[in-house]
């Protein structure tokens, strides 16, 4: 389990929890002042959980089944803290670090797939 | 309090009163067994003489052997841990019964003398305090045992009890009420680590389920620990001593014979009845890479150098309680995983200090109604311990700095000034003027943390615990950021944010 690949299962789990958090009414409006429009709730939330699947297929990828479960759910963690933190203390940035996670996560693919 | 009336309610009811009672004991647990995740970093950083270049651990072993024959030749077992890249000094334990004393050295590999190094527990300490609580071994393994139990039902009780896991997820009502503040913070740092949390308090009942339930091998093996040990596949089964001497070969001899077979370098080694004609020299390598905590081991007789036996493949009860006992130290982990573990272990510390601050917020007596003498009991063992421990800590890291290195008994005086300090600001917490108290009290830890570098440098000042000092410089800041935050609260508690704050939606 190397540093690329922890880092490529925290980029995509936090992607994927900022999605989540922005389809409910509460954060997008912490973010944008604005209620989730009704059109974006479902892509939201699909961007959401494939971001989790992606980040959990990453860990499997790269540490296999025994310590890649343990791999992702300690990933899972990092990333919602990170997404709270945001919310609460700099909302504005969470689309732009959302944004920004994405390349830097096709960056880090080809380093964490490396055995 | 009223008699609870849905299940909910009750769970609520459960959920808080099994977290009050234990939830000072639970931080201690949960702060010392978070820095047992770097154990080993501290236990360097404390003994600064070692240097971090391995030494051959063939020679080494048999110098070990020599100092241990020398000290005691009719003990009843010899443990030598052999020196890695990980921990460069030979550290040897010999007892003459299992009921102890153990009597411990660490010594020099190049020499096979004791290392003139400051007397320290080291990082030890922090892990054997984690589950003893610095008490009698198996009181405290009991008292730790019964708070783990409560936080396991504090655990499921509060999942029932949060009406809200996944719509409130995210949220963080920071500028609302203390009380929707405190709640917030309290299901941010249970929920987002919740597997942590479950799997950290189950898997360590399962480290301590052979003291917590004792009955089956007492049964099946009628008290004999160690056979059992030998038929779960945990332990190579033991010989007894014939009653003749005889001679050993040297260590080294046998531990040249284990690499040879296993391609690696033995962790440990246990001599039982050295002296004696059937006197065993057990090997343990490091764990094979696996969640499981499992340790391959080779039994040779210490006087011909003959394989007696190997741990085999253990059973499947035996694999699966190896893998929870591997979660539960993570040994496994790398460093950045380790990192998240670390993280996981802080949360689970503010999960049950938020929950304490909490207790007392929703009690907060009316404006000029008194301070009831529970709210004022929970409040100050609060102060005491959630701000006290973090500056027992950093006592404990500067005593080993400061303290001078031949003193007597030096180590056991650093332990007396993790306590000494814990305990004096405690009972100065409950001295400070009530609004002020919080961020005074957080502010005294954060400043002793900040201290750490600074007095490190002037007094060994090496650049390879450049980490180390980072790192604990990096919780001081943590505890003045805390404390900010806590002097905020009451510099907001004026009319005019007190009006904005009724106005918010509950």
């Amino acid at each position: 389990m190397t540093l690329p690949a922890l880092v490529l299962s925290l980029l995509l789990a936090f992607a994927g929890f900022a999605a989540l958090a922005l389809s409910l009414d509460r954060h997008h409006r912490a973010v944008f002042r604005t209620p989730v429009p009704r059109g974006r709730i479902g892509s939201l939330r699909a961007a959401g959980w494939s971001g989790l699947g992606l980040s959990f297929a990453a860990a499997i990828a790269s540490a296999g089944w025994s310590f890649g479960p343990v791999q992702w759910i300690g990933s899972l963690t990092g990333a919602a803290l990170a997404v709270v933190a945001l919310i609460a203390y700099r909302p504005r940035s969470l689309r732009a670090a959302a944004l920004a996670a994405l390349p830097l996560a096709a960056l880090t693919l080809p380093l964490a797939l490396m055995r | 309090m009223s008699r609870p009336r849905s299940f909910r309610q009750s769970m609520a009811w459960l959920h808080t009163w099994s977290g009050l009672v234990v939830g000072w004991v639970l931080f201690a647990i949960f702060v010392t067994g978070t820095a047992s995740y770097y154990r080993t970093e501290i236990s360097h950083w404390m003994r600064p003489e070692l240097s971090e270049t391995a030494a051959d651990p063939v020679a080494a072993a048999t110098r070990a052997g020599t100092f241990l024959q020398k000290t005691m030749p009719d003990a009843a077992a010899w443990s030598i841990r052999l020196p890695s890249a990980e921990s460069p000094a030979v550290t040897v334990y010999w007892w003459r019964s299992f009921a102890g004393p153990f009597h411990h050295a660490l010594l020099d590999p190049a020499t096979g003398e004791r290392a003139s190094v400051r007397d320290t527990h080291g990082g030890n300490f922090l892990y054997r305090f984690h589950y003893e609580l610095n008490l009698p071994p198996i009181w405290g393994r009991w008292i730790v045992s019964a708070c783990a139990m409560n936080l396991l039902i504090a655990l499921i009780s509060g999942i029932v009890t949060h009406r809200r896991i996944f719509a409130d997820f995210f949220t963080f009502r920071r500028a609302r009420s203390a009380q929707r503040g405190w709640l917030d913070a309290h299901n941010v740092m249970g929920v987002l680590a919740l597997p942590f949390h479950l799997m950290i308090v189950y898997t360590g009942l399962v480290t301590l389920s052979s003291m917590l339930m004792p009955w089956a091998v007492k049964t099946a093996y009628h008290g004999d620990i160690l056979r059992y040990y030998a038929d779960a596949g945990i332990l190579v089964a033991g010989r007894p001593p014939v009653g003749r001497p005889g001679q050993a070969l040297p260590l080294g001899e046998i531990v040249s014979r284990a690499v040879a077979v296993m391609g690696e370098t033995p962790e440990l080694m246990v001599v039982s009845h050295p002296g004696d004609a059937a006197a065993t020299a057990t090997v343990y390598f490091e764990e094979p890479p696996g969640l499981a905590h499992l340790h391959p081991q080779i039994a040779y007789d210490a006087a011909t150098g003959a394989e007696l036996g190997r741990v085999g493949e253990a059973g499947a009860a035996t694999r699966t309680g190896a893998v929870m006992v591997g979660l539960h130290e993570a040994h496994f982990a790398a460093a950045p995983l380790r990192l998240l573990f670390f993280l996981c272990g802080l949360m689970g510390a503010a999960a049950v200090a938020t929950g304490l601050v909490l207790w007392t917020v929703a009690r907060v007596p009316k404006k000029g109604a008194p301070e009831g003498l529970g709210l004022r009991f929970v409040r100050i063992l609060n102060l005491g311990t959630i701000a006290g421990l973090p500056a027992g800590l950093a006592a404990y890291f500067l005593a080993n700095r400061l303290l001078p290195a031949g003193l007597d008994a030096r180590a056991d005086r650093e332990v007396g000034a993790f306590f000494a300090v814990w305990m004096l600001a405690a009972l100065a917490s409950a001295l400070y003027p009530r609004p002020l108290a919080w961020p005074i009290a957080l502010a005294v830890p954060g400043f002793a943390f900040l201290a750490i570098p600074g007095v490190d440098a002037l007094t060994v000042g090496e650049f390879r615990f450049i980490g180390f000092d980072i790192a604990m410089a990096l919780l001081g800041l943590l505890l003045l950021l805390a404390a900010r935050l806590a002097g905020r609260r009451v510099l907001a508690r004026n009319p005019a944010q007190s009006r904005l704050h009724g106005t918010a939606e509950a």
